[in-house]
């Protein structure tokens, strides 16, 4: 019986690892740059590869970047909706031994350690492949003067009250 | 030509004293910090630049058509509790000619409001998407916009002849035509919520500043809606003609 079960585990085991092997192998995701360092505010792309290594060609395949936050007290993973990245591309084909490159610009919203990795989903199979990770890290960056808003900001308000003391002054020098 | 004197003196009496000269001020403080969180939250916010643009531009429409509102109530219902509608009747001018005047006025505020927001939107919209034809669409449709709440209120003002009541009756219309903006997205895209976007004048515009500045849309996907502010547009203008001639002492 012991014999039995072993074996039947064994079995089950290597079918499993062939099936994952086979799956990952078919399709392989890398991501470019491997790591990034940028400031609050930069808008940066992620390029992915999706190479079919396999003798049929893939269809219909849904590619899609992940960025996680491991900031040390904020781990979690980001929407990124947020960052205006793109959402999930979808790949009509990809010949066989060809490649899929693709690419996702987003905006560097908030500052800290991050990993953004690329996941591909193939409907034919039940694993989806991820790519290696990328580090990210995003240095707080403040502008105090954006778009040198300070002068407008300031000097509008200030030069209209100006107006309005010439206007009360020649108003009351007329009413004397 | 006979406007034109009722203009200068609405002018004279309504703008061009402290008291009209600091909503200027305000209006301007408001841009200014309005426009300052805007960019300094930009890295942190999820606007984009065009985004930003039509908000600044949804909220100058917003406040010229209130002004206009305010400008309207006091026209004819405020003369008469002031007491000096009787002289203005027994100038020689008829009484279209004063409704000209006054409307002349209070578009001169409408231009005063836009011209202090300028030097704002051109900040906010700097290196952005379809700034300067944003400030174009700003330009002609608030105007029509500040026309069409500025006569109806006027309008009003010369039925009702009380400026609290016309005064609150406008602000309800006001809130009446803002109320898509509190409606969500996807309330907005029920057949109800389309049907309020699209016979509300107000929601017309900002739907039209949406589709220029955010979608970069051209002139024929507004046509429509252009189309239908330019008949409330009349249906004002009308509205005022006929309130004010029947208006008597």
């Amino acid at each position: 019986m012991k014999r039995s079960i072993l074996f039947l585990s064994m079995i089950f085991l290597a079918t499993a690892a062939n099936y994952a092997s086979a799956s990952a192998g078919r399709i392989t995701v890398s991501i470019n740059p491997p790591s990034v360092q940028a400031n609050m505010g930069d808008k940066i792309t992620y390029a992915g590869t999706v190479t079919n290594n396999s003798d049929r060609a893939i269809d219909n395949i849904i590619a899609y970047i992940s960025l996680a936050n491991i900031t040390p007290g904020k781990e979690a993973p980001l929407d990124l909706e947020d960052w205006s990245a793109n959402k999930a591309i979808k790949v009509d084909t990809i010949p066989p031994h060809g490649t899929y490159e693709g690419q996702w610009p987003m905006r560097l919203i908030d500052s800290g350690s991050y990993v953004a990795y690329i996941t591909v989903v193939d409907k034919n199979d039940n694993m989806p492949v991820s790519s290696p990770m990328s580090r990210l890290e995003i240095k707080r960056l403040l502008r105090l003067n954006p778009n040198n808003v300070l002068p407008v900001a300031i000097g509008e308000p200030v030069a209209l009250g100006m107006v309005f003391m010439l206007v009360a002054f020649r108003r009351r020098k007329r009413v004397k | 030509m006979k406007a034109t004197y009722i203009m200068q003196k609405e002018i004279r009496e309504s703008i061009l004293t402290p008291k009209g000269f600091l909503w200027y001020i305000l209006t301007s403080v408001i841009l200014s910090v309005m426009s300052y969180l805007f960019l300094t939250n930009n890295e942190l916010s999820l606007l984009d630049q065009g985004q930003m643009l039509y908000m600044i531009m949804n909220f100058i429409t917003a406040l010229g058509v209130l002004m206009g509102l305010v400008f309207g109530a006091d026209a004819f219902a405020g003369e008469i509790e002031r007491g000096t509608l009787e002289a203005l009747f027994l100038s020689p001018v008829n009484k279209v000619e004063i409704a000209t005047g006054k409307i002349g006025a209070a578009l001169t505020n409408w231009g005063i409001i836009f011209a202090i927001s300028l030097p704002y939107l051109f900040v906010v919209g700097k290196g952005g998407q379809n700034l300067l034809i944003g400030i174009v669409y700003l330009a002609f449709l608030g105007t029509f916009l500040a026309i069409t709440f500025s006569a109806f209120s006027m309008g009003l003002s010369a039925r009702i002849k009380s400026m609290k009541n016309s005064l609150i009756i406008s602000f309800f219309i006001f809130l009446l035509a803002g109320a898509p903006i509190f409606l969500s997205a996807a309330q907005r895209r029920t057949w109800f919520g389309r049907i309020l976007d699209l016979i509300n004048p107000f929601a017309d515009v900002i739907n039209t500043f949406d589709s220029v500045v955010i979608d970069s849309q051209g002139f024929g996907y507004q046509v429509a809606r252009v189309a239908i502010i330019c008949g409330y547009l009349v249906l004002s203008v009308w509205f005022l003609k006929r309130s004010v001639s029947r208006l008597e002492m």
